[in-house]
């Protein structure tokens, strides 16, 4: 398991830097960030920091940006996802729209605030750039993770599995 | 598989590694803040050497993948609308644009050559394997490196125009910072140098992909159109080099610089070959005597 998660994330940091190349706007869709929201809502919050670290610094290290602003922000990204999936039951496939489409705002805020806070802004306009990631990563990334639940099914319903009779358990003992 | 921590100790523990990681992340970004381009980062020059191979191959294998698919695409119309003639035909077009393909890559490598051999400066050529993988960013990533004799610094350019410098550097591949980079800068002319007095700074303005040169004096006469050149006063580039066109000229009057829009020569975003010129700007060590004021008896 941890094998695929490892290949998934070169996988994904490499097709982000060559994608470009066949047609510049694919750069709208972050696909490191997709795999750290798709992990993270696995609920296993270490592991999902880890690779939020290790996907946004492999990131960083193949773009112009400082390297360690992509791994701050993913890594940040992935704790509140995975923190906000033992609250919220995040299962459905509509309501990971709306938590990708968040990560995406969120991720870009976070690092765009980091390169101006070290004096090393992007010229590229916020809202716009913002705007297209939030639109090509939200519907893409629906996609891969169809995709991405048939390849790791077994890990994901055992977890979610687990989590369903943890909750069932937290409400027995509230009420007893 | 067996879970081997509860989800309870896991989610105990998971602030402590958010904090160690951030805190990982906050020394790396300023670390790599404080650095300029003369200081390698070996991060990225590990990341690089190690994804290069991968990224030319992708590169090749992806443009060959959507031109297979395109044909297959027309060849499946042609069959279903008309029948074998419609097929030949569709065949027939398939080979004149492969072969109109060829002919303009071989008008761009043909321009290479003719641009190294009449520049005058020794050349490196190359091809961009990778762009920046941050929509933020302009960089590329070109499959030369120290191997090939490339070196931090060293200006990059097609024909049309200059494209950057090199700014990271790997034994195979190197990575190009655009002149839309914000933080790029280049001394230039408007107009060719000895013929002109416009002198600038351009620096990149990342919105359009365009150029802004600053600080050209206001009594100067620009209009949409003219060329504007390269002066060799950065240390980066040398003199002559074509930057790009004027497009937009914003005058505030006679006593206040103005401010140029420049489209740049280079097509930026549909880079594929570029070339490294071995150029370093000569150095002016002038002599102390020269400068006044200075204390002569200190020696």
């Amino acid at each position: 398991m941890k094998f695929k998660i490892a290949l998934l994330i070169a996988l994904a940091v490499l097709l982000q830097a060559s994608l470009r190349i066949l047609w510049p706007p694919l750069v709208y869709i972050d696909l490191p960030l997709i795999a750290v929201v798709y992990f993270a809502l696995q609920r296993d919050m270490v592991q999902a920091v880890i690779i939020g670290t290790i996907a946004g610094l492999s990131t960083d290290a193949l773009s112009g940006g400082i390297l360690g602003a992509g791994g701050f922000s993913k890594t940040l990204v992935a704790y509140m996802i995975a923190g906000l999936t033992t609250r919220v039951v995040l299962d459905n496939p509509l309501v990971r729209i709306p938590v990708l489409a968040g990560a995406v705002g969120f991720d870009s805020l976070v690092y765009v605030l980091l390169h101006r806070l070290l004096s090393q802004p992007s010229s590229k306009p916020f809202a716009e750039v913002t705007s297209f990631k939030l639109i090509a990563t939200t519907i893409i990334g629906t996609m891969i993770f169809y995709a991405l639940d048939a390849f790791l099914s077994d890990r994901a319903s055992q977890r979610r599995a687990f989590a369903f009779r943890r909750r069932s358990a937290r409400r027995f003992s509230r009420r007893h | 598989m067996v879970v081997k921590r509860s989800q309870k100790e896991t989610q105990q523990r998971a602030p402590f590694w958010l904090a160690a990681l951030l805190v990982l992340n906050l020394v790396l970004m300023s670390v790599d803040a404080r650095d300029e381009a003369t200081k390698q980062r070996m991060i990225r020059v590990w990341a690089q050497t190690v994804v290069a191979p991968f990224e030319q191959v992708s590169s090749s294998v992806g443009g060959a993948g959507v031109g297979f698919f395109r044909n297959l695409a027309n060849f499946r119309q042609a069959a279903v609308e008309n029948g074998e003639l419609k097929t030949r035909l569709a065949e027939a077009e398939t080979r004149a644009r492969d072969g109109q393909a060829a002919q303009i890559e071989n008008e761009r490598l043909k321009n290479l050559l003719n641009f190294r051999e009449s520049s005058g400066y020794e050349t490196i050529p190359a091809k961009v394997i990778a762009r920046d993988a941050s929509a933020w960013f302009d960089a590329v990533w070109i499959n030369r490196g120290k191997g090939a004799g490339v070196e931090l610094g060293m200006p990059v350019v097609t024909p049309e125009g200059i494209v950057g410098r090199v700014v990271a550097l790997g034994p195979i591949s190197a990575q190009i910072m655009l002149v839309t980079d914000e933080r790029s800068g280049v001394g230039a002319i408007v107009g060719q140098l000895n013929q002109s007095n416009a002198f600038g700074s351009i620096r990149g303005l990342g919105d359009n992909g365009l150029l802004e040169m600053r600080f050209v004096p206001g009594t100067e006469t620009i209009v949409k159109g003219d060329t504007v050149t390269t002066t060799g006063q950065d240390k980066i580039y040398p003199p002559g080099l074509t930057v790009g066109r004027v497009v937009e000229v914003k005058t505030d009057s006679a006593n206040a610089p103005q401010v140029i829009h420049i489209q740049p020569g280079a097509p930026l975003q549909a880079l594929e070959d570029v070339m490294v010129l071995r150029y370093r700007a000569p150095r002016n060590d002038a002599p102390e005597e020269s400068l006044p004021n200075i204390d002569k008896g200190r020696r």
